[in-house]
């Protein structure tokens, strides 16, 4: 989840309730559900909340947050933007990260919270809605240290977004002293070290230029030429990203974050080339987009989800304290309400999600829980009945029933037990592998159990004796004929290590289990890599071979550390049925 | 008659004459004192026997009192050497004397003190004088020590014995004595002939059978002794837990569910209106296959179905997501993540066919996550899932239904913090107080499924749904504090063997 660093004196000055002691605040943000996790070395707040609030990534927006629960502020607010002065040119651009958007905020007072503030909500919208930047990548620049070119339509200056040879272009990128080109960046340069991989594989690669040159290397690293600083009053902010919707919605959330510190946001025209990749060739976007959406949602449909009656009148006031304006219309099919939605707001996707807005200003807890008033027969799956009955069986022939993992690896799996993968044999099959396994202990869904149970005795070697051991559970191996590529078994195994373990005392647990689920139990001797020839058995079933039966061979033994025989079985839970 | 084998040899040793001690009676029967005892108490309640109880003083010679009885008493020594160096006429140099007395240390003090009570002679200015008529060898307290270490206590003198007591040479203690004596019924008894019943050790089917248990006796055991380790059998304790949730959801209504472990993301995922960027759907969290790797094969209408809602939404205001939907990532294998791919099988019709509301599943089975492994995470674990699909469920029956799930597990005063889920909404982290610490716990996720998720499954009712760990339920209700104790193969056979049973 989310974590958010929040100075506490910023809430109390943005939200304008100085006499909030941070006892209070905690409380306060906690019933929002911003989770008071623990104090930052700077004496921040750090607060856990849900992915969908993004907006809530700033102290920003915390604050904004805060003046809707406080009721300071009510409904929608949309802030007046100045009419644009820059254009974002676009043209061959790299297909593979076709969009851009941006906007200028002028006259602001970057104290070094407001800028510590910027870079965080950079940060954190990088990690979330930008997917690692992947998605969105932000850039905000001293706009000061931009020089415009004459925009192509003769008004205004302009910014070319465009791609570069990442062998051939140059620029002095943030945190270092000299001139590199992109490729020098991503193997030289830390940030692009960590980012370059996003790129690395584009003929030529994203870059912005002004009049002077290149300036910002995006998703990578921006030029230090227009690094923003504690002096920096005016910015542009450029995004770029795989998806115009996702990078706009960003640039609103950052937008109305410095709006709140005092700035004032101009529009920029973002005007795609006529042979420009992506969706939108030839157009031109005036950004940022403060459209505010409306959802339609019924009365019927918040009553029935809220289970209670609400007076229209209350739900658009509990709308407005959410930071939604709703309007009420009547028609014949009855009341329902239309409800803005704020541009930052990029969690609402359906009615659904204003209904989840009103509950929480009405307060879900307020509501008193009612037992669904309707009637339905319950019961087992025959399976789990099934597994239980045999299990019952094993206890009462004095096993200790034991739970192990699924997930395994192919030496414990196999090789431990004298077994090869191609072998005729149980638990020899092909097995379920996982792709990219970080611990090499966990890397295939085991076979069979018994290597399961030897791995237990091998780990309690210092415990008393006798140990029967059992466990039904899963196995699985690869099985073209099944849809999914791998065939599913419940398996039965147990295992007897004592000093006097023999085959006998197995195969007597064996014909206890066949007598209690009147099976036929016949066992035509075999051989198993794992167990002593001569003392192995094929466990047939009803004319069905299930299973195996045996004692285990002394070089598994050995291999398991164990000092005395074992004697045991394996079988296919369903030969039980 | 036939009495048992101690009552028998009571009976012949006693006397009608006297009473006779209980222990010189077993001595003489080869009894323990107890078992002589208890068949004398057993006679008189029979009215064959009384017995009768004595307070006797019993005297004990100290280690000191042993010793001077083999030897002699400081004093006695002292003065023999005082007649030796001539005290008797006229008074000696004390440390003459008793340098050749041969009394080194704390027995020099006592032979002293003693020397002078007994009026052995005077001490006086650091002299020495005997009285030559004194007699020690005729000292009472030496004979009383000579009494007691010969077992004839009743021939010593009462004072010289408190005197010995005092001196620590003799310790006192009282013993209630036990005497049989036979009445005239236990006379008569004897008279007409008392056989010993036979004692054995093992009830037999032929004593059964025969009636001989009647006359025999059964040798007694030591019934508090320990027994031999019974090796024996119990259920692992987290399926003892899951069963109990499958008690107690099956009473409330619900079935339960059951499914592949191996699964496409289609149905761990892309039902669930998870955007296939969604940083959970990383390899970091879920554990991707890399055989078998695709499915073979996934319902046609409905894929499009769920294309459409990742893309488009649901609804006339819905919007959808702006990810990237592609079928080849929905085709890929997992080993799911959580048993909510149970729930879309199950409420997609493809399962067990269409489903018609009021209807209850659960399922309480193992999910996958590559998360790191500590005491509270495995990389495989149990969840309990489970959905009340009904028309118009509110809130509020989500409310109820989980206070009543909870409250069967002592988990009370539940609350509802709203939360964030990609396929729910409403949705709630449930909280709840802790039977035992008291503590307010998070036990759960719940919510009611968005239209994304139910419109593409067919499904144009409500369904609310919730989940939690069963692990974490069993170490809320059992305090275990590290969960890889009891689960997987690094388990402790003792704990598991230990753990008390669930009930």
């Amino acid at each position: 989840m989310p974590v958010v660093d929040v100075d506490p004196d910023e809430l109390r000055h943005l939200t304008g309730h100085d006499e909030k002691d941070d006892e209070e605040l905690k409380s306060d943000l906690f019933d929002l559900g911003l989770e008071f996790e623990g104090w930052t070395e700077d004496d921040e707040f750090q607060l856990e909340f849900a992915p969908d609030r993004l907006d809530r990534l700033s102290v920003e927006g915390v604050a904004r947050s805060l003046r809707y629960h406080y009721g300071d502020d009510r409904g929608v607010y949309v802030p007046t933007t100045n009419s644009a002065e820059w254009t974002i040119e676009v043209e061959d651009q790299p297909e593979e990260r076709p969009y851009v958007t941006g906007a200028v905020v002028r006259g602001l007072d970057m104290s070094e919270d407001a800028l510590e503030s910027l870079i965080q909500v950079q940060e954190k919208l990088h990690a979330t809605m930008g997917r690692k930047r992947a998605k969105g990548a932000i850039g905000v620049h001293d706009l000061t240290m931009l020089k415009g070119e004459a925009a192509s339509d003769g008004t205004g200056k302009s910014i070319t977004y465009t791609s570069a040879d990442p062998d051939e272009a140059t620029f002095v990128p943030l945190d270092a002293d000299r001139e590199m080109t992109p490729n020098e960046v991503m193997a030289e340069h830390e940030t692009g070290q960590t980012y370059g991989d996003l790129v690395a594989d584009f003929d030529r690669v994203p870059a912005i230029y002004d009049a002077i040159g290149l300036f910002s290397f995006p998703p990578v690293i921006n030029g230090r030429r227009t690094e923003v600083s504690e002096d920096s009053r005016d910015l542009f902010i450029e995004m770029t990203g795989t998806d115009q919707w996702t990078i706009d919605r960003m640039c609103n959330i950052v937008c109305y974050a410095l709006e709140a510190r005092g700035g004032k946001v101009e529009r920029v025209e973002v005007q795609y080339a006529d042979d420009a990749p992506g969706e939108y060739a030839g157009r031109t976007l005036e950004r940022p987009d403060f459209e505010v959406r409306t959802k339609t949602v019924t009365l019927d449909r918040i009553e029935s989800i809220l289970g209670v009656d609400l007076d229209p009148r209350d739900v658009v006031d509990y709308a407005e304290r959410a930071g939604l304006d709703a309007t009420e219309t009547r028609s014949e099919d009855g009341v329902s309400f239309e409800v803005e939605i704020p541009p930052y707001r990029v969690d609402v996707i359906h009615p659904l999600d204003v209904v989840d807005d009103i509950g929480r200003a009405l307060g879900f807890n307020s509501l008193e829980p009612t037992y669904p008033d309707v009637s339905t027969v319950g019961g087992r799956h025959e399976r789990s009945r099934l597994e239980d009955a045999a299990r019952d069986t094993l206890v009462g022939l004095g096993f200790e029933d034991l739970l192990n993992f699924h997930m395994t690896n192919e030496a414990e799996n196999f090789d431990r037990m004298n077994v090869a993968p191609d072998d005729d044999c149980v638990g020899a099959a092909e097995p379920v592998t996982i792709q990219e396994p970080y611990s090499e202990d966990y890397t295939i869904l085991r076979t069979w159990a018994l290597p399961s149970l030897m791995m237990v005795l091998e780990n309690n070697t210092h415990r008393r004796y006798p140990q029967d051991l059992a466990e039904i559970g899963l196995a699985a191996w690869l099985d073209d004929t099944e849809n999914t590529g791998a065939a599913e078994h419940r398996t039965v195994a147990g295992a007897l290590a004592r000093t006097d373990a023999s085959y006998e005392d197995a195969k007597a647990r064996l014909q206890a289990i066949a007598e209690a689920f009147d099976e036929d139990l016949r066992t035509p001797a075999t051989t198993h890599p794992s167990f002593i020839d001569g003392r192995a058995a094929e466990v047939v079933l009803d004319g069905e071979s299930v299973g195996v039966v045996g004692e285990i061979h002394p070089s598994v033994l050995v291999e398991h550390d164990l000092e005395l025989p074992v004697a045991a079985f394996e079988f296919r839970l369903d030969a039980l049925e | 008659m036939k009495r048992p084998q101690a009552q028998v040899a009571v009976l012949q040793a006693a006397d009608a004459q006297e009473d006779r001690r209980i222990d010189g009676v077993a001595e003489e029967a080869d009894l323990v004192p107890e078992a002589a005892t208890r068949a004398a108490f057993e006679l008189e309640a029979d009215g064959l026997v009384t017995v009768t109880e004595a307070t006797l003083e019993h005297y004990d010679l100290t280690e000191e009192g042993e010793r001077y009885v083999r030897e002699s008493l400081p004093e006695q020594d002292l003065y023999e050497a005082a007649i030796d160096a001539g005290a008797d006429e006229e008074s000696v140099q004390m440390g003459q004397v008793i340098g050749a007395s041969g009394l080194e240390g704390g027995a020099v003090d006592i032979a002293l003190s003693n020397f002078a009570r007994k009026g052995y002679g005077r001490i006086d200015s650091g002299e020495i004088t005997a009285d030559p008529d004194a007699a020690p060898g005729r000292d009472p307290e030496m004979h009383a020590l000579e009494a007691v270490a010969d077992g004839r206590a009743e021939d010593a003198d009462a004072d010289a014995l408190d005197q010995l007591e005092r001196r620590g040479l003799l310790e006192i203690s009282e013993q209630t004595v036990r005497s049989v004596r036979l009445t005239d019924d236990g006379v008569t008894a004897l008279m007409e002939g008392v056989e010993a019943a036979e004692t054995v050790d093992q009830l037999t089917p032929e004593l059964l059978t025969s009636g001989e248990w009647k006359d025999v006796e059964f040798t007694e055991y030591n019934v508090e002794a320990d027994a031999e380790d019974v090796p024996h059998g119990k259920e692992h304790i987290l399926r003892q837990t899951a069963n109990r949730v499958k008690d107690t959801l099956v009473g409330m209504g619900f079935r339960e569910m059951e499914g592949p472990h191996v699964d496409a993301q289609f149905w761990i995922n892309d039902c669930l209106f998870m955007p296939q960027d969604h940083p959970a759907r990383t390899h970091w969290d879920q554990f991707a296959l890399e055989r078998p790797d695709e499915i073979a094969h996934l319902p046609e209408d409905l894929v499009e179905r769920v294309r459409s809602a990742h893309k488009n939404g649901v609804g006339p205001d819905g919007e959808g997501y702006h990810s990237p939907w592609e079928e080849e990532v929905a085709r890929g294998l997992d080993l799911r993540g959580h048993t909510t791919s149970l729930s879309m099988r199950y409420l997609s019709g493809h399962e067990i066919g269409e489903l018609e509301p009021p209807e209850r599943f659960f399922s309480v089975e193992k999910v996958y996550r590559n998360d790191t492994l500590d005491p509270t995470h495995l990389l495989e674990f149990f969840q309990i899932e489970g959905w009340v699909m009904a028309e118009d469920l509110s809130v509020r029956d989500l409310m109820g239904t989980f206070t009543e799930f909870y409250e069967q597990f002592g988990i009370t005063d539940l609350e509802f913090k709203p939360h964030y889920n990609p396929y729910t909404e409403p949705s709630f982290e449930l909280f709840g107080t802790h039977p035992e610490t008291g503590d307010v716990v998070e036990v759960g996720n719940s919510g009611i499924f968005r239209d994304e998720v139910l419109s593409p499954l067919g499904v144009d009712c409500d369904v609310m749904a919730w989940g939690l760990s069963l692990e974490r339920l069993l170490m809320l209700m059992y305090g275990f504090e590290d969960i890889r104790d009891v689960h997987g193969t690094l388990c402790d056979l003792e704990l598991l063997r230990e753990t008390e049973v669930m009930r």
